[in-house]
């Protein structure tokens, strides 16, 4: 048997896998990310844009960086350009 | 449109269900045990006499020496919300209860029935009774029509149209937010106090300083978003109590008096054979208040010496002796029995398990605890529009 933990409380709605976290960056001249949530980025693996939904009233507009950092983690950051701010997300 | 019935202080309401007296005089309903010395809520009286919900006790008792301390009493909290939200039902509304006290429910289903949402939701007023002090606030989203019914008056229905709702929000206090403290605290450095303020923020701004809370907050200060509300599905009547003709603590006894309520609730025909998947058991204790602890079984059962097995233990978390004891039936399974076949189909028995595993999951986290990913665009350029991740009902 176990405890029980629960309550109906415990409901909730549909909600999307792989949201973007806000993170924080601090990018260098060219616009890349050279610190990320407080770690050094090492390496930029990779970089492209993701411009979609234009026609709509919430486009976007985001320039992603796979970087390593200095721990040897891989990380997906992107810039939202929208909203001028910093997200984290597995692409 | 979506309508939030709130009764302000639940709790010590219902545990003053029996003493209707104490209403009127300065109470509180006293902490928990082995919990920080905070109130709880507090009479209209106590708060005439400086009281506030949340106040330590020491202050509390300081500012007004006649405060009379109420024992939390569970059991009735329980069974009274539970008389509430039956009540609801029994009018045609399919609830969602979010905590004790407030319960969130779509007037859709309902309107032409009653004539329209207002005649609807003074049915739903009139459904919980006026003893309780409960008022109504609806909209077209949830946070909104929460927020609506938190600041109506006792017994009042506010009804905030769609295109109101932006303007409503705006001079209503951050407190209606699910934040932390800390939170509440660094807005308020910051100068935003009210729901507009916030709202008026960049959100990536608020993102990037509060983090994913203050992002959440700042959608609901913005209306939160629009959704539709899932009625529960009501738990079933079966309970079963004995009444001790003086207080009992002798663990023998409590035993025996919890193998004869098994024995009675086993014998209830509306279980038609179903086996239990959640019991809970409550006592009234002799010193006024009460006790109650809730059980979610690994595999349902109907056998007597399992049963007891699992329940027994919870006897010796008694804190006082018990003039009450009454167990009752939370969860059936759908099941009466378990066919065997004589060869099993290959994958038969991996998904069978993983579907009585994803049960168990469900029985004790609640609905909506087990969830499956659904591709809505898996071309999509987006990584977030990819994928949905679904509450399914096992």
């Amino acid at each position: 048997m176990v405890a029980d933990t629960g309550s109906a409380s415990a409901r909730r709605p549909a909600g999307r896998l792989n949201a973007p976290r806000p993170a924080l960056v601090e990018a260098g001249p060219g616009g890349a990310p050279r610190v990320v949530n407080r770690e050094l980025v090492t390496l930029v693996r990779e970089e492209w844009r993701v411009v979609d939904r234009w026609w709509t009233e919430e486009p976007v507009d985001r320039r992603y960086f796979e970087v390593v950092l200095e721990t040897g983690r891989n990380v997906c950051v992107y810039r939202d350009r929208e909203e001028g701010c910093w997200f984290t997300q597995n692409a | 449109m979506i309508a939030c019935l709130l009764i302000p202080g639940f709790e010590l309401r219902a545990a003053l269900r029996e003493r209707p007296g104490l209403a009127l005089e300065a109470a509180a309903l006293a902490p928990a045990p082995n919990t920080e010395p905070l109130l709880g809520p507090v009479t209209a009286a106590a708060q005439a006499a400086g009281i506030k919900p949340g106040m330590r006790l020491g202050e509390a008792l300081a500012t007004c020496p006649s405060l009379v301390l109420v024992e939390p009493d569970p059991a009735a909290v329980e069974r009274e919300w539970e008389g509430v939200l039956r009540r609801l039902e029994d009018a045609g509304f399919a609830v969602d209860p979010v905590e004790h006290g407030a319960v969130v429910f779509e007037t859709r289903g309902v309107e032409r029935l009653y004539g329209g949402v207002q005649q609807a939701l003074q049915r739903a007023l009139g459904a919980v009774g006026s003893t309780w002090d409960p008022r109504i606030g609806a909209a077209s989203r949830r946070f909104t029509a929460l927020a609506a019914a938190s600041v109506a008056r006792a017994g009042q229905i506010l009804i905030v149209a769609e295109k109101d709702e932006t303007s409503f929000l705006e001079p209503l206090p951050l407190s209606l937010l699910p934040l932390s403290a800390d939170r509440y605290a660094e807005l308020e450095g910051l100068g935003v106090r009210r729901l507009g303020e916030l709202a008026s923020l960049p959100g990536g701004a608020v993102a990037e300083r509060l983090g994913a809370d203050g992002r959440d907050a700042w959608r609901l200060a913005r209306g939160g978003r629009a959704g539709k509300v899932r009625g529960r599905r009501p738990p079933p009547e079966l309970m079963e109590a004995l009444v001790f003709p003086e207080a009992v603590a002798n663990e023998l006894t409590l035993r025996r008096a919890l193998g004869s309520l098994l024995e009675r609730l086993l014998a209830r025909p509306e279980r038609a054979g179903r086996p239990f998947r959640k019991l809970a058991l409550s006592a009234r204790l002799v010193d006024g208040g009460s006790w109650r602890r809730a059980l979610t079984l690994r595999d349902a059962t109907a056998e007597p010496a399992r049963l007891r097995v699992a329940l027994g233990p919870k006897l010796s978390e008694l804190p006082a002796p018990i003039l009450e004891l009454r167990l009752e039936a939370v969860e059936l399974a759908e099941h009466q029995g378990q066919q065997l076949a004589l060869v099993e189909p290959a994958g038969e028995e991996a998904a069978g398990r993983l579907r009585e595993g994803l049960r168990q999951v469900r029985a004790s986290t609640g609905t909506g605890s087990v969830c499956a990913v659904v591709e809505v665009a898996p071309w999509s350029r987006i990584p977030e529009a990819r994928a949905l991740v679904v509450p399914r009902d096992v």
